[in-house]
């Protein structure tokens, strides 16, 4: 029987967390920890009074809602192969799939593919010729280490969570607004990966931040999390409570999604057909966020906000005034009058600093009913919070829908050492991340009708480890890129074409290496590291670049994109570029950015003519080439083979063969260098990492 | 190379998926057979290359006329005389309530200025806004019994082409290149083509294509001569010097130690194809190879109907090519650019009518006398209708609850009437419409059932509807 928790873990976890933060001085937030511990030992009582209950061990039996077992990796014929704990594990299941496992990885595909994976960016022909010439034992783990310690190891995985929260800057629907400082989640989202923040921490910071430490500035980013999904804003509404009951559902969609890797939403409507999660379970799983508000954070001091709201006031009557006095008048007094409601709207002023987050008011809680088939006006029983039955005592009451620090209370169930879904969830993205494929291949649904475990011991063994090393995901990250599954090669000589197929058509068992494309924003970073232009700078407001003027006018208001006036920082990495939900950029539409609306879990990979397009006639793409020429011909003058040879080791992280050089030679003689060099990006030795 | 290769192409992975999650496991016979068959079809391995529906189709392509803002289907295909008659006076009880965006409770009727009469065989009414169109109307299925369930623009206009109200699922034209692919490789397959004179509400995630992979997004096209972006050569490079490009990109590709891979020469024919699109795309564009006849069939070259046009003459060149979905939008840019009548209902419509009729018209009978009207449906509407009652006097606000739509060609019956509102146009009372039951019926001329069309996505195989739909039996 899965017990939830019982109040003596709940004391460990609290010291366990003391620890952490003596231990990490440096994590971001660390100076409210004390705040926050003070915060959890008043609703640890809250929570201890759900624990001693069980529930039917039928709902439980499936696997995803078993507890998380330590397994000890099983014995192998050949455990020379293996590097780590990891290799046990899939190498058991190779061998006995009558398979073996490919050959390393060659040093140079290695290094290129560490380095995308965990900085998205390509190694340099310096750190590619020092990593060759490293003969130590330990070569490899040092340039893992040194990887993991870069900053760019921040932007690389930062932009995977911020697929995975639906991170985008706007509103998106007709207005589009932006999100008052949403920049600053992405830079919370950045550093936190970058000083390796406990993932427990991370997590409880988005849901809860502003209940643990509602002054802290970085908390009140984190719980900005809430404020990340599409928003529907009209003109005199008057659908007020679907509204709110959209966005209500939006939020709790998301946590499912992300945390619990539960697709929650499906019992929205009815009782989830797959998973046992009930429409009541969504709805008391709703109800943990019903006393939440919006909260925009002025970030200028009280006087200036004060100026400010005096003159919006005073501007707003007017217009109010004026447009009164528009009825029943027609003709020219109309137009006048119009006029001059437009130039008082325009001198409004600007919207102050501010930064969107949330909190809870408690005097105003929506009540959440059970919604028959969804529809918020088919109002049935009211509930309380709770989490989803199966992982919760039974028994135990749910908790009334005016419970102070509700999130925290729902954050403390996530984190909680037992509940089996949290670490299941984010190890299983990690892997996903490395490897192309989850060992669970629908990262965002562990139910019923997900994928099952392709090694589920694996998968216990490496959510207890998380555990176990404060669900530190650095030192996941290192456990999994130094295994000798990771550096195996693509190709497996060892097992033949006909053998391979029957044994395993979606290498499942990883008895090679996945192929993969590089993501949208790698090959856009990738090519501008290649051409030596790219702006490392890191964090700040977003940069809009220069688009088709066509572009903005797909904007129902093209006013909202200004282009960043300092051109340098067009060439920053693309995860400080603006994530406008209604202009996504063409560049990273065609190579499968995601939408922007809802949790993405896994990127897809297409491969399609207008990607082609894209390259061959695109600015991004063209301007860089040039910019590419320009560096091969300052890198290695007018010599056509030195400039083949310098741009094959920036471009592939390796010197062109033979042939190469001589087709490279032969359209040098008669083609301009930019055509040479954008060429280059279109080479799938550019593309794909090995 | 042997291994997986085409395990990046998502329509591989995702019937896999799709079949692995719909059998839980128990249907591996069927999932290894399955297999041998996506690997063949990879082989193609082109995600646009042309697919047979599961079950004989009517319909090749789709055209939507998208009447952007909602127009008014009491000024349109819905004469109510009674609401004329009861101009100036608060709704009757008997009508019931009704929830719009601005006017209110207290609001008063609204009757038209507008004359009907019968049309064609059929005796279909259709307003003095059309009458060229009304000279088609034995060919049109009009809907009158139609509905949605939001009354603000950019949710409804989600719901139209997304069957959801809120962004971020794949439009009917993603839907139809994901199911059937393209049957023309010099265009996209998918295209849209926005009213110049600005964007829409729902903005671009409405005409995307959600969670499908990329290859099905649609493609925008712009004004004017050169509509695709991306199909111009940057400046200062002859077509000469990129076709030696191309072909040094295939040269290194192949020189590469890599052994074949599926994927590897999917991506290096992406760059054929792309260059057949370069080469191929102006010549459709070029509507001078057009006879001055046809030009004056969809009004080209005369105001106010030259815009709108061009762009309805280009939609049929497009389908010729056999391109799957295209979508003319008319309407853009502020609310009274739109069919938003929100101040002035007799101005707005009747500006926007003649703007659209003529070339609306000449698009029907173009197909048809051509024998493209059989395998292209016509499918004409707005986000929603306009209220009965008036707003500031002679505006109409936004109205979900009862509108008109109609479908042409494709295997439509054409010159009928289905359903209908109350008798002040408030309410579809008899058979009610719901956009699903539209996008079922275009599914199914298009040779899908309900459930036959559907991606793994969050835990549901989602399809273009939330809620199962239902065919308009009477129109197929």
């Amino acid at each position: 029987m899965n017990r939830i928790k019982t109040p003596s873990n709940n004391q460990l976890d609290h010291l366990r967390l003391k620890d952490a933060l003596s231990a990490h001085p440096e994590l971001p937030g660390v100076r409210c920890m004390r705040a926050w511990v003070i915060v959890l030992l008043a609703t640890l009582s809250t929570v201890a009074q759900l624990h001693g209950g069980t529930i039917g061990a039928k709902e439980r039996a499936f696997w995803s809602f078993q507890p998380v077992k330590p397994f000890s990796p099983p014995a192998v014929v050949n455990p020379l192969w293996t590097k780590s704990p990891v290799d046990h594990f899939i190498l058991a299941r190779i061998e006995a799939a009558g398979l073996e496992p490919a050959p390393p990885a060659s040093r140079q595909d290695l290094i290129r593919r560490v380095t995308f994976d965990l900085t998205g960016l390509p190694p340099t022909p310096g750190e590619v010729a020092g990593f060759l010439a490293d003969a130590s034992p330990d070569a490899y783990e040092k340039l893992v280490d040194r990887l993991l310690a870069s900053p760019a190891h921040g932007e690389k995985w930062g932009q995977h969570w911020l697929d995975v929260v639906r991170f985008a800057e706007t509103e998106g629907f007709e207005y589009d607004r932006a999100v008052p400082g949403a920049w600053r989640f992405r830079d919370f989202v950045v550093e936190s990966v970058r000083s390796d923040t406990p993932f427990d921490h991370f997590l409880t910071a988005q849901l809860a931040g502003d209940e643990l430490a509602p002054h802290d500035p970085t908390m009140q980013v984190a719980a900005g999390f809430h404020r990340l999904g599409p928003v529907r804003r009209n003109a005199g509404n008057q659908e007020v409570s679907a509204s709110r009951n959209e966005v209500l559902t939006e939020r709790t969609d998301m946590i499912g999604a992300a945390f619990l890797g539960l697709t929650v939403g499906c019992a929205r409507c009815h009782d989830h057909k797959f998973d046992p999660v009930s429409q009541k379970d969504y709805y008391q799983l709703q109800a943990f966020l019903a006393a939440t508000q919006e909260n925009d954070i002025p970030r200028v001091s009280p006087a200036e906000h004060a100026a400010w709201k005096t003159r919006t006031d005073a501007l707003n009557e007017e217009i109010a005034r004026l447009k009164e006095s528009l009825k029943g008048t027609s003709g020219e007094a109309e137009a006048r009058l119009r006029e001059q409601i437009r130039k008082t709207e325009e001198s409004l002023p600007k919207p102050l600093p501010s930064l969107a987050s949330i909190r809870n008011d408690l005097a105003q809680v929506t009540p959440v009913h059970v919604l028959k088939r969804g529809d918020p006006d088919r109002k049935e029983e009211q509930v309380g919070l709770k989490g989803v039955s199966v992982l919760w005592p039974s028994g135990a009451a749910e908790l009334p829908p005016e419970t102070p620090n509700p999130r925290t209370i729902l954050a403390r169930w996530l984190t909680d050492s037992s509940n089996p879904l949290t670490s299941r969830v984010i190890v299983n993205r990690i892997w996903q991340q490395h490897f192309g494929a989850g060992l669970v291949r629908t990262p965002n649904d562990f139910g019923a009708n997900g994928d099952r475990p392709s090694h589920p011991e694996l998968l216990d063994y490496l959510a207890s480890e998380l555990l176990g090393r404060q669900w530190s995901l650095k030192s996941l990250h290192r456990l999994l890129v130094t295994s000798a599954c990771y550096r195996q090669a693509v190709l497996n000589p060892r097992v033949s074409m006909a053998k391979g197929k029957a044994a395993d058509p979606d290498n499942r068992l990883l008895w090679h290496f996945n192929r993969r494309r590089l993501a949208a924003e790698e090959l856009r970073d990738a090519m501008l590291a290649v051409a030596g232009v790219l702006n490392p700078q890191g964090g700040g407001e977003s940069v809009m670049l220069p688009v088709e003027q066509d572009l903005v006018g797909q904007l129902y208001k093209p006013s909202q994109w200004h282009v960043t006036d300092d051109p340098s920082q067009h060439f920053r990495r693309s995860i400080y570029l603006i994530a406008k939900r209604n202009l996504p950029l063409p560049f990273f539409q065609v190579f499968d950015q995601p939408l922007l609306q809802a949790s993405c879990p896994r990127r897809e990979s297409s491969t399609h003519a207008p990607q082609a397009l894209e390259m061959l006639n695109g600015r991004i793409s063209n301007e860089l080439a040039a910019a590419f020429a320009d560096r091969l011909r300052r890198e290695s003058g007018d010599n056509p083979r030195g400039q083949i040879h310098r741009a094959y080791l920036l471009v592939a992280g390796r010197a062109p063969t033979t042939a190469e050089q001589t087709l490279a030679l032969e359209f040098l003689r008669r083609s301009p260098p930019k055509e040479f060099a954008l060429a280059l990006f279109n080479l799938n030795s550019f593309l794909y990492v090995e | 190379m042997w291994n997986d290769g085409l395990r990046h192409s998502r329509p591989l992975r995702t019937r896999r998926e799709f079949i692995s999650d719909g059998f839980c496991g128990f249907g591996s016979i069927a999932l290894a057979c399955l297999l041998r068959q996506d690997r063949a079809r990879a082989a193609a391995s082109n995600p646009m290359s042309p697919k047979q529906p599961p079950r004989a189709a009517k319909a090749k392509s789709v055209i939507f006329l998208f009447m952007a803002g909602g127009p008014s289907h009491i000024e349109t295909f819905d004469p109510k005389p009674l609401l004329t008659k009861l101009n100036g006076q608060p709704r009757p009880k008997e009508f019931g309530e009704a929830l719009y965006q601005f006017v209110k409770k207290d609001a008063k009727l609204l009757g038209t200025r507008r004359t009907f009469r019968n049309y064609g065989r059929s005796g279909i009414e259709v307003s003095d806004l059309f009458p060229h169109t009304a000279q088609c109307v034995d060919d049109l299925a009009v809907i009158r019994s139609c509905h949605g369930d939001r009354v603000v623009h950019s949710a409804a206009q989600y719901e139209l082409f997304t069957g959801r109200i809120v962004p971020g699922f794949p439009s009917m034209g993603s839907w139809v290149t994901y199911g059937l692919g393209s049957e023309s490789d010099s265009m996209p397959g998918y295209v849209v083509m926005p009213d110049p004179d600005g964007a829409l509400e729902g903005g671009q995630p409405m005409y995307s294509n959600g969670f499908l992979p990329a290859a099905h997004q649609p493609t925008m096209f712009r004004p004017g001569q050169r509509p695709v972006l991306n199909l111009d050569l940057p400046p200062g490079v002859s077509m000469a010097q990129r076709r030696e490009t191309i072909r040094l990109i295939r040269g290194l590709n192949e020189a590469n130690p890599a052994p074949q891979d599926d994927e590897f020469s999917a991506r290096i024919n992406t760059y054929d194809l792309a260059f057949k699109m370069q080469m191929e795309a102006p010549s459709v564009f070029d509507l001078s190879r057009e006879s001055l006849e046809t030009l004056d069939l969809y009004g080209v070259g005369k105001e106010p109907t030259d815009d709108y046009g061009r762009r309805c003459l280009l939609a049929r060149r497009l389908v010729e090519t056999g391109v799957r979905f295209i979508c003319v939008v008319s309407g853009g840019g502020p609310g009274n650019k739109q069919w938003d009548a929100h101040g002035d209902i007799e101005e707005n419509h009747l500006r926007m009518a003649v703007e659209t009729d003529k070339p609306i018209a000449g698009l029907l009978r173009d197909l048809k006398r051509r024998g493209l009207l059989d395998s292209t449906l016509v499918l004409w509407g707005g986000e929603f209708g306009r209220s009965p009652e008036a707003e500031g006097g002679k505006g109409r606000d936004h109205h979900n609850l009862g509108f008109t739509m109609w479908l042409a060609g494709g295997g439509i019956k054409g010159g009928q009437v289905v359903g209908a509102t109350d008798d002040i146009g408030l309410r579809a009372v008899r058979e009610p419409r719901h956009f699903r039951d539209i996008h079922t019926t275009l599914l199914h001329q298009l040779g899908f059932e309900d459930d036959e069309l559907t991606y793994p996505y969050g835990g549901r195989d989602e399809r273009l509807t939330l809620l199962k739909g239902d065919v308009i039996s009477q129109i197929v």
